[in-house]
């Protein structure tokens, strides 16, 4: 905890829906700019674990640490540590009935009250690195999925989060439009970015995972380098998902 | 054929009496301005309170959400009619019997009182379909951006949810056009009280079939528009551009939650 390059804490983390339980004892530290990457079978918990970091989930047991704040701690101010995590989602969530640029200026503008004029500036830059100069006007449903999610992303750094969460956000896409995403996350994680990925796509883990973390039935069942993990899978477990995967 | 000429005759005697008509039409025009203040002012004040009702019900507060059941229960149950009559007589004499002066309402308030609070009912539950059609995942977009509970609804959630609650809410202001009517029996001096006075001065039920045309004049276009931009929205969405995925079937999986969910004006009561 006293080491200010620990971004994330998860300690003995559980989590249920009733009797299902999804987390079965999380423990895991990440550093700033890794970018770990989370695989794993669906209903492992990886998208569980990640909405959990970003308090959108509570938990049962154990403990969540966010740049030194304790999540779990009822004095904390949620709102306020969720402003350091931007979220990326599955379904893109972008706001239909908001241009491309409202979307992106929206949090900026509500919950940090920078002034309209600096925060178009902050989003109009940002369409720009995400490749969408071009369609800040344009509503979410004249935009193509991968627009959609490039949007998403450039809405969550706005925010100018320390960290950025990645819930399958290629898994909905046409599979033309996969690479279009992961360039751009693919650059975030070169600026230093320090980043949580679940995922389904090996070769974007492989060049870009800095960790990577496999899960099974709600633990942490193997963590290793990517390219090793890949190469060699020592869990049993590993293995037979890395066959079906690759 | 005679006879036919004959009943022919004593209908448009009893019910189209131009004579009669040309008497009542500015009688009941001049009603007109009640009529509308009775609509505007529970139309206001149904929405709000049924706004309000629905984000309570909504809310993670179980008290909350325990008041705003009843109320809803209470008030879709009970007679608009009865409500009317215990705000405008029963609270009176509550009134003069205990000196608290304030529960003795004039016609007006005591009608728009009434009006609202059971439109209130209806307007929530409208009000809750809406936002509950909207997809969890933008309230999660919106929260995870760091907007509090609060602003993600009045930014993220609500703006979407109105433009789908218009088609029933507009269908809710057509009853309550109708319901107008029944303040005549807290004398009210609307359409109906005016055209019964007339009736019976007359002795002829032509001013009842002018006051019909008045509300079928203002009803019929509200039904077609409501009509309209309920097409309009089940267009908006088929229309939607598929966006590949989990994703691209939101739209179409909302609306049809909404479909199943909203009340469509009649339906409720």
């Amino acid at each position: 905890m006293s080491d200010p390059t620990t971004m994330i804490e998860l300690h003995d983390v559980h989590k249920s829906y009733g009797h299902l339980e999804v987390l079965r004892g999380i423990d895991l530290q990440i550093t700033k700019s890794e970018v770990v990457v989370v695989i794993g079978p669906s209903g492992s918990g990886k998208s569980t674990m990640l909405r959990c970091i970003n308090a959108l989930e509570p938990i049962q047991r154990g403990k969540i640490i966010i740049e030194g704040t304790d999540l779990t701690d009822s004095k904390t101010n949620v709102n306020q540590v969720r402003q350091k995590i931007g979220m990326v989602f599955q379904s893109f969530n972008l706001f239909p009935h908001k241009t491309a640029l409202e979307n992106v200026m929206l949090a900026p503008l509500k919950v940090k009250k920078q002034s309209r004029g600096e925060v178009e500036k902050i989003a109009r830059d940002l369409l720009v690195t995400v490749g969408l100069s071009d369609k800040a006007d344009n509503h979410p449903d004249q935009l193509s999925g991968g627009q959609q999610q490039r949007v998403a992303i450039a809405r969550a750094l706005a925010m100018q989060p320390d960290m950025m969460l990645f819930d399958e956000v290629t898994s909905a896409l046409d599979p033309e439009l996969v690479a279009e995403v992961l360039n751009v996350m693919k650059d975030l994680a070169l600026a230093g970015m320090t980043m949580v990925v679940v995922t389904h796509e090996m070769g974007f883990a492989r060049e870009v995972g800095t960790r990577m973390i496999f899960m099974d039935e709600g633990v942490i069942v193997e963590e290793a380098d990517p390219r090793e993990m890949i190469a060699n899978p020592r869990e049993e477990r590993t293995q037979k998902f890395l066959g079906m995967v690759l | 054929m005679e006879s036919l000429l004959n009943g022919f005759e004593a209908f448009q005697r009893y019910y189209l009496n131009w004579q009669i008509i040309q008497e009542t039409v500015p009688l009941l025009l001049r009603t007109l301005p009640i009529v509308f203040e009775l609509l505007v002012l529970s139309m206001f004040f149904s929405f709000v309170l049924g706004l309000i009702l629905s984000l309570m019900r909504l809310s993670r507060f179980r008290a909350f959400r325990w008041f705003a059941g009843a109320y809803v229960d209470f008030f879709r149950g009970l007679p608009l009619l009865l409500n009317l009559v215990f705000v405008y007589s029963g609270l009176a004499i509550v009134g003069a019997n205990s000196g608290m002066r304030f529960l003795i309402l004039g016609e007006i308030p005591a009608a728009v009182l009434s009006l609202s609070t059971t439109y209130a009912a209806y307007s929530a539950e409208v009000f809750r379909a809406g936002i509950e059609s909207i997809h969890r995942g933008q309230m999660e977009a919106a929260r995870s951006l760091g907007m509090t509970y609060g602003q993600s609804m009045r930014y993220v959630v609500l703006p979407q949810a109105i433009k789908i609650v218009i088609p029933p809410l507009t269908n809710e202001f057509i009853a309550l056009i109708k319901d107008t009517s029944l303040a005549s029996v807290i004398s009210v001096q609307e359409l109906l009280f005016t055209a019964k006075e007339k009736m019976g001065v007359v002795a002829n039920p032509t001013p009842l079939a002018v006051a019909a045309v008045v509300y079928v004049v203002f009803t019929i276009p509200l039904i077609r528009l409501a009509s309209r931009l309920e097409k309009k929205r089940e267009r908006g969405s088929k229309g939607q551009k598929p966006t590949g995925g989990s994703a691209g079937k939101t739209p179409a999986l909302v609306s049809a939650d909404i479909a199943a969910q909203l009340p469509t004006g009649g339906g409720v009561r």
